[in-house]
């Protein structure tokens, strides 16, 4: 089959945040560089970071010292499991960050003495509101900058040379015309595996975290791609914070049987919590806030203060928010599961375990173990999405300009542009009635019931096994009718391997620990289970192992 | 979501044919078409009702209407699948 060639120094695959905030910086330190980013979408509306929360973790630096916030996330969130040096350098970036997406045109609001313009979270948290336009600002930078953007094209597979990443085959969804892009070094930034459940992640579909797999990546912390979050049950709008004010039919505040102090996110016990009062017949489960707070006082022959300044997200927030308020009646909630699968392992600069390959952003936020035992981000670490996404792409892209001079554009496996190639030939030319969709329903139905996928249990696991080693029985029979179908049969392939990695991985940690919750191994277990579980593929197989936690300057209670 | 059944409302008079509402959709659901320069909602089975091709719009030539019902949380009890 004939293709297109395309060759850069320095490949992005995914123009999300993570994507962009790379290509900007490593442009920035190094201008001689060819910078090439290739978006299945467009660049600067793609990814999460436009349409989520809007919010950015902020520590300030003179009141918190970076290892103090450390100490909090390995006993409250983390569970130990975390890498703590990169928590640390991620606190103690902060502000670096901050000022660099300001930098980039991302408008973050300032006081009139020039501080940002903070709200506080918690004892050690505070956040700063960002618009929704922060991407398509970047996206402008980088092409000030001189970085070049293939939009509307979808990665297939990575190329391989000598056990190195080379570029990628990449086809156009449009209208298929496939393409290699060689490329010095090759950055993975396509989000997580959220498997097309949740509105708000539905771009999260795990398809580069299958092509890192495929040629080989080391993958890690598979496990805690699980995230499940309460849900308005008509519009499925997440309701934040609801975990502490959840009543049953009853009317008893059963947040009380799981949470012994305020914490700081929504943790997995809300969700088996939801599921047992439902089994039980105490349900429904609703949300009661009580009373808004009344408005502060206002000082007599106070001047009126002026009307907010309208953003860009306004529009967006509203046409949600109206259109979720005319079918919710009322605060009943149920889980609404999320994934959020991030596992390509990736050392303190994001190089994953293949040469001329990083990873950064959403595909490698578990994998690059900062996280801990918990899947996300923001991971029970509300704020910290973007700002762990930026994080990531610029110790990327310091890793890249440190080596800049050696770069070079090597060769690639000709077969293995071709198969990937045939590939998309064969979805299009396969006579069969199975679609990317029943895969992928069959995928939906072992991951979103929460008995199975959060609140888990060996028996239960089993069932949703099942349904997995349906979906994958399908796949050589999936065939799609045009392009986007075939989009469609590459991100099912992909959620079926995320699946496949969550409940093996699962199946094996016989403990739980931070968001990780197994009813038949309810004790956390120090002494056979810190350790991170680690799978690659070798010769076809999924194989896996075990790995030490890194040197923990706040170990595991009963490690000392 | 698959198989959602939301609908989208254009009307092609007021379109300035700006691209805005193709560019901005992070699911693949609205094509281009280049000869009328205007949008084909080619996918709409595959709409997450995220409203963002309606809130780009400068003429207000979208409209976006979920269908709440068509899209599920899939969880075990019936009343939630």
């Amino acid at each position: 089959m004939e293709y297109k060639t395309e060759r850069c120094d320095v490949l992005v695959i995914g123009g999300g945040i993570a994507g962009l905030s790379c290509a900007v910086s490593v442009k920035e330190q190094c201008p001689e560089l060819d910078v090439l980013v290739a978006e299945k979408n467009f660049a600067g509306y793609s990814g999460k970071a436009n349409r989520g929360g809007g919010v950015l973790q902020y520590f300030d630096p003179e009141r918190i010292d970076p290892w103090e916030f450390v100490k909090f996330h390995a006993e409250k969130i983390g569970a130990y499991l975390g890498d703590q040096e990169l928590m640390a350098e991620y606190v103690a970036m902060n502000k670096g960050m901050l000022d660099k997406l300001t930098s980039w045109g991302a408008v973050l609001p300032k006081r009139e003495d020039g501080s940002y313009r903070v709200f506080p979270t918690g004892p050690m948290t505070a956040m700063i509101a960002t618009d929704l336009d922060i991407t398509l600002n970047i996206r402008k930078t980088a092409e000030k900058l001189g970085v070049r953007f293939v939009d509307k094209t979808a990665l297939i597979d990575l190329l391989t040379d000598d056990g190195g990443v080379t570029g990628a085959a990449v086809f156009s969804i449009l209208d298929g015309t496939p393409m290699v892009i060689r490329a010095g070094e090759t950055v993975l930034a396509t989000g997580s595996q959220n498997y097309r459940i949740g509105s708000m992640w539905g771009s999260g579909r795990g398809d580069g975290i299958a092509a890192a797999y495929r040629a080989g990546a080391k993958l890690r912390n598979v496990e805690f791609g699980n995230f499940a979050q309460l849900a308005r049950v008509r519009s499925h709008n997440e309701v934040v914070y609801g975990e502490n004010v959840m009543y049953n039919a009853k009317n008893e505040h059963i947040t009380k049987n799981f949470m012994k102090e305020r914490e700081t996110d929504i943790p997995s016990t809300a969700i088996r919590e939801w599921f047992t009062q439902i089994r039980e017949g105490n349900g429904p489960v609703r949300v009661d806030y009580g009373p808004p707070p009344p408005p502060p006082p206002k000082a007599e022959n106070a001047p009126p203060s002026p009307p907010p300044k309208p953003r860009y997200g306004d529009r967006f927030r509203k046409l949600n928010h109206e259109a979720a308020a005319a079918v919710d009646q009322d605060m009943e909630v149920a889980p609404l599961f999320i994934g959020e699968q991030s596992p390509i392992a990736v050392d303190h600069l994001m190089k994953t375990s293949l040469p001329g390959l990083h990873a950064i952003g959403d595909c490698s936020y578990c994998g690059s173990g900062v996280a801990g035992a918990v899947p996300a981000p923001p991971g029970r670490n509300r704020g910290s999405g973007i700002l762990n996404a930026v994080f990531s792409a610029l110790k990327c892209a310091e890793g890249i300009a440190a080596g800049a001079a050696e770069i070079s554009v090597r060769g690639y496996d000709e077969a293995q542009a071709q198969a990937a190639f045939a590939r998309i030939t064969a979805l299009l030319e396969r006579k069969s009635s199975v679609t990317a969709k029943q895969v992928t329903a069959l995928v939906q139905q072992a991951m979103a019931p929460v008995e199975q996928s959060v609140w888990m249990h060996e028996e239960r696991m089993k069932k949703a096994m099942d349904y997995v080693d349906q979906a994958e029985a399908l796949l050589p029979e999936m065939s799609a009718k045009d392009t986007h179908g075939v989009m469609e049969c590459f991100e099912a392939e992909a959620m079926v391997l995320s699946a496949k990695l969550h409940y093996k991985a699962s199946e094996m940690r016989k403990e739980s620990r931070g968001w990780f919750l197994r009813e038949d191994y309810p004790e956390t277990d120090n002494k056979h289970w810190h350790k991170w579980i680690a799978v690659e593929k070798r010769n076809g197989e999924m194989v896996f192992s075990l790995e030490e936690i890194p040197p923990e300057r706040f170990p595991a209670p009963d490690m000392e | 979501m698959i198989n959602t059944r939301h609908r989208i409302e254009f009307d092609p008079d007021k379109c300035a044919g700006c691209q805005l509402c193709y560019k901005s959709c992070f699911v693949d659901v609205i094509r281009w078409d280049a000869a009328n320069r205007k949008p084909v909602f080619q996918y709409v089975e595959d709409c997450e009702h995220c409203f963002y091709c309606q809130s780009v719009c400068r003429r207000d030539a979208i409209r976006v209407i979920p269908d709440y019902e068509s899209e599920h949380l899939l969880q075990s009890f019936p009343q939630y699948h």
